[in-house]
């Protein structure tokens, strides 16, 4: 059979939002893939140049709507940096709290959506009912499931609520238990290795080079996660490890991958629980935030899917003058041919279903 | 007493007191009215006619059976599904009806979900057929109109002429082939052409590829499939299903358990179940007609009533394969009294379907090349290692049996 | 290596002015348009990871800012865990918006520079395949830059 062009996708139940793939095939090897974005695009930089910087909250949750909270606290991260404003310390307890359990929401959706990839539809269920359980506690201090507009510039914008710590333990505890369930039917599971191992692999150097960051890049076996080393909010108080695997020297396949963000979500909980013993009482919000602000700044914090950057230009107005962010998702799809080749046709949805994939953000 | 004598006797009342009587009349009327109703009446009084008529009234009658068995079989794997996912299924059952009813007359409710919503849910089953019925066949339009529309016609008429071929007991048996599981499995071995013909029809790449890996699935998993069931053949004697089933009550085990050929076949009994699921296509082998990769395979571009025959004859071959394991493996329908015989082959048969509906939600997919892997290099050579056991034991073993003592397996 | 060692390594570089830190772990400089590309290709066995690329409208010039990370640790800041990282300030003419790819040097590259040219306009001579990205292919004009109007299209659907 010749090669030919096979489109799958921007209307596909595998790609996890709306892109195109395009991938060639010889037979049933691939030979070339051609990615296609843009669906999505939805002016978000330009539309923060028209509004003042404290309503850029609520476009930034929308950027990846399954880790909202990240996204927001990168942007306001970046504000607070370019204003000069102090935020104080038990917001920012409060605030790696609800970054911690964003996490595992994102986790559990990427999981949830991973599993019928592979063909195991309870797979998909099981995760999604554990979501279920940290989106209802998410919505206690916030008021909303997925969008939440609840860090602020300057701190979050009401305290927690009395008896979320308690409700925090106790759906702990039941994920801890769940997780380790799953472990028989996931991670022991010989048809589940037979098609994760050795299906995606690519090292760390190439890794590096093509852009690619965040648990992609830790599955390679490579220690690096902005929280440790670039620290930010809280983190540095917090007894938590980072967590790495690898599939062999200095490379990562698919199953590695899955196993990091496993590894992740239980260092999660970790964290979740050493910030409720040390959180100390106190304001939750800034008491000078400046509506003006003059000059340049980045941050960059660890999103759930990798390195995501926020570059904020003022020029003295109320409203940001340049808004640019960066994505982890945008130059991980771009490399997605080094990856890609040599597999079969049927490795696609395992490979592309590893890498996380969120179309919100890369569109912006 | 078996279904045949009482087909036969169906037959004699319905021929003489409605049929004869009515070709008589038409006999009497004019030409070209008349011809050849007289010579059908005068051949249904033969012995010949009246065999036909109740052969006839016989396989319908076990059509209608393996056709009810069907809707059991999917609302079962409905229900086990959705109670292995954590939630209830299907819940549309007669109960909803009166509900419509008090709706649309603008009534208030009479039950409340939470105190007593226990619906089966079997009234889901034909509410899905009325909505498959009732779609658009759109045919593509470069499509070989022909073709696409033999494709389905050659899946389904093979798999519903599986469910008259195999018998229920001793009693009940539509057909009287001698050579009766050969016939089976050369009715099952049909599905490859339609699932090709379907495929290459559609004009679609997705379509194509997907009708080509499932042929070379099913037609790789043949091979080990007739491998592993020529042992019991060999043990047996014959092809007949009966004689297969009354092989397998003699000789007993532990405490006078007759010994059925799952035993002292093990290797050829769990060859001969996952080649089984891999010609009936499901989950673990489902790969040709996955969601996530390429739709649905080679099945995307039928709608309607073309793509109910695909998924009906898919559950058709399932209860027709658990129904052959049955038969060759687990003792057909022997069973203690005073269950009747038919009863306990059903309950056998859908144990067996139960368990592949438990691994088709616990299990991912593998991949077409793995499992043709599996079934080329694998499972052939386990299959030949238990013909070679079986030909020892039946052939050589006699021989040797005052020097050598091995335990009295056969 | 320490990370003001390797500041003043770098002010003896070509082209590069205005060096700064800002918090502790991150090296601001300016750099020439035209010898950007020797400048690029010195620092890439120290920083391998590129993480942006932003292209800004001052109005009336264009400016280009570059940011790379350094994962291996190959220059540390002392006593801490901190990870490095390099931000480049280039600014370019508004006649003539172009400057040398560095696709080639890092892959992850590519894309960012397709995306400034996409939104702002900025031709990246040496570009493999510069293209619009995020905006449908026949979009005529770049959406970010300061002049651009909003003109109502008759689309064909």
């Amino acid at each position: 059979m010749a090669e030919m062009w096979i489109s799958m996708g921007p209307q596909h139940p595998m790609t996890h939002g709306l892109w195109t793939l395009k991938v060639k095939v010889d037979g049933e090897t691939i030979v070339d893939a051609d990615p296609e974005l843009g669906y999505l695009h939805r002016s978000v930089e330009k539309m923060g140049e028209r509004r003042k910087y404290f309503m850029n909250t609520t476009l930034t949750d929308r950027l990846c709507y399954a880790s909202a909270t990240t996204w927001t606290h990168c942007y306001t991260h970046s504000v607070e940096e370019l204003m000069n404003v102090e935020v104080p310390v038990r917001a920012q307890y409060i605030r790696t709290i609800m970054l911690e359990l964003q996490r595992l929401a994102s986790h559990l959706m990427w999981a949830g959506a991973y599993m019928p990839d592979l063909g195991h539809i309870t797979g998909a269920l099981y995760f999604w009912r554990d979501r279920e359980l940290f989106l209802n506690l998410l919505e206690l201090p916030s008021g909303s499931r997925l969008l939440y507009n609840y860090v602020r510039i300057g701190g979050v914008k009401r305290d927690l609520p009395v008896g979320f710590e308690g409700k925090t333990e106790r759906i702990l505890k039941l994920f801890e238990q769940r997780l380790d369930e799953y472990a028989d039917l996931f991670e022991n599971s010989k048809i589940f290795r037979m098609r994760t191992d050795d299906v995606g692999k690519f090292t760390a150097d190439q890794a590096k080079n093509l852009g690619i960051t965040g648990p992609n890049l830790r599955g390679c076996g490579t220690k690096f996660d902005l929280r440790k080393h670039d620290t930010y909010e809280i983190y540095e108080e917090i007894d938590w490890d980072i967590s790495t695997r690898e599939a062999g020297p200095g490379y990562s396949d698919c199953f590695s991958r899955y196993m990091v963000r496993i590894d992740e979500m239980k260092e999660s909980v970790r964290i979740i629980r050493d910030c409720f013993k040390k959180m100390p009482a106190g304001p939750t919000m800034a008491s000078d935030v400046p509506v003006r602000a003059q000059g340049e700044a980045f941050r960059r914090t660890e999103d759930s899917r990798g390195e995501a950057m926020m570059y904020v230009v003022g020029d003295g107005s109320d409203r940001p003058y340049r808004w640019k962010i960066k994505s982890p998702m945008f130059t991980t799809i771009s490399a997605c041919p080094h990856y890609l080749k040599g597999y079969k046709l049927a490795d696609v949805p395992a490979i592309m279903g590893s890498i996380d994939i969120c179309i919100g953000e890369t569109d912006k | 007493m078996s279904l045949f004598s009482v087909c036969r006797s169906m037959a004699e009342w319905t021929a003489t007191n409605l049929l004869i009587p009515v070709f008589n009349f038409q006999a009497g009327l004019f030409p070209p009215f008349s011809n050849p109703a007289g010579s059908i009446a005068d051949w249904l009084e033969t012995d010949g006619g009246l065999n036909t008529l109740a052969w006839t009234y016989a396989v319908n009658i076990a059509f209608m059976i393996g056709m009810t068995n069907l809707i059991l079989v999917i609302h079962l794997e409905r229900k086990i599904a959705a109670r292995i996912q954590d939630r209830r299924g299907p819940m549309l059952s007669l109960r909803s009806f009166r509900e419509l009813g008090e709706d649309l007359a603008g009534e208030a409710p009479t039950w409340k979900f939470k105190d007593n919503y226990s619906g089966i849910g079997i009234v889901q089953n034909m509410v899905d057929g009325i909505k498959a019925i009732t779609k658009e066949l759109i045919v593509p339009a470069k499509a070989d109109r022909f073709l696409f529309t033999m494709g389905p016609v050659i899946f389904i008429s093979s798999s519903v002429f599986l469910l008259v071929l195999f018998p229920l007991s001793d009693r009940f048996a539509a057909s009287s082939a001698p050579a009766g599981l050969m016939v089976i499995m050369a009715a099952f071995s049909i599905a490859p052409i339609g699932v090709l013909t379907s495929g290459w029809a559609s004009n679609n790449k997705y379509s194509m590829i997907g009708g080509m890996r499932s042929a070379a699935q099913l037609m790789s998993y043949e091979i080990p499939l007739l491998l592993s069931m020529a042992g019991v053949f060999l043990l047996a004697g014959s092809f007949d299903p009966v004689t297969i089933v009354e092989q397998q009550q003699e000789g007993t085990w532990f405490f006078g358990l007759p010994m059925w050929n799952f035993i002292p076949q093990f290797i050829g009994f769990v060859v001969f179940m996952i080649c089984i699921l891999a010609e009936v296509e499901r989950v673990p082998f489902d790969l040709p007609e996955a969601e996530a990769e390429l739709v649905e395979g080679w099945t995307t571009e039928y709608s309607g009533i073309r793509f109910m025959f695909f998924l009906m004859a898919e559950y058709i071959r399932g209860f027709a394969g658990a129904a052959v394991a049955t038969i060759l493996f687990l003792g057909g329908w022997a069973g203690p009294w005073p269950v009747p015989p038919e009863i306990w082959f059903l309950i056998k048969v859908y144990l067996i379907i139960i368990f592949w509906i438990f691994i088709r939600w616990s299990v991912p997919r593998i991949r077409t090349d793995q499992i043709l892997e599996l079934g080329w290099k694998k499972l052939l050579p386990l299959s030949l290692i238990n013909i070679l056991i079986v030909i020892f034991m039946v052939e050589i073993y006699p021989y040797f049996s005052d020097i050598v003592n091995l335990p009295e397996v056969f | 290596m320490n990370i003001d060692e390797f500041m003043q390594e770098l002010s003896a570089s070509k082209g590069v002015s205005n060096i700064s830190k800002i918090r502790e772990n991150v090296v601001k400089l300016d750099l020439s348009r035209e010898d950007s590309q020797d400048f690029f290709i010195g620092i890439k066995s120290d920083f391998e990871h590129c993480s942006l690329i932003s292209a800004i409208d001052n109005q009336p010039d264009f400016e280009l800012v570059y940011h790379f990370s350094c994962i291996d640790n190959s220059i540390v800041v002392e006593d801490s865990d901190f990870a490095v990282m390099l931000e480049v300030h280039v600014y370019l003419k508004r006649e003539s918006p172009s400057i040398d790819s560095i696709s080639n040097i890092w892959f992850g590259a590519n894309w960012h520079e397709r995306e400034a040219f996409d939104l702002m306009g900025i031709y990246f001579i040496g570009h493999p395949d510069l293209r619009r990205v995020l905006l449908p292919e026949g979009f005529a004009g770049h959406p970010l830059r300061k002049d651009y109007v909003y003109e109502i299209h008759e689309e064909e659907w």
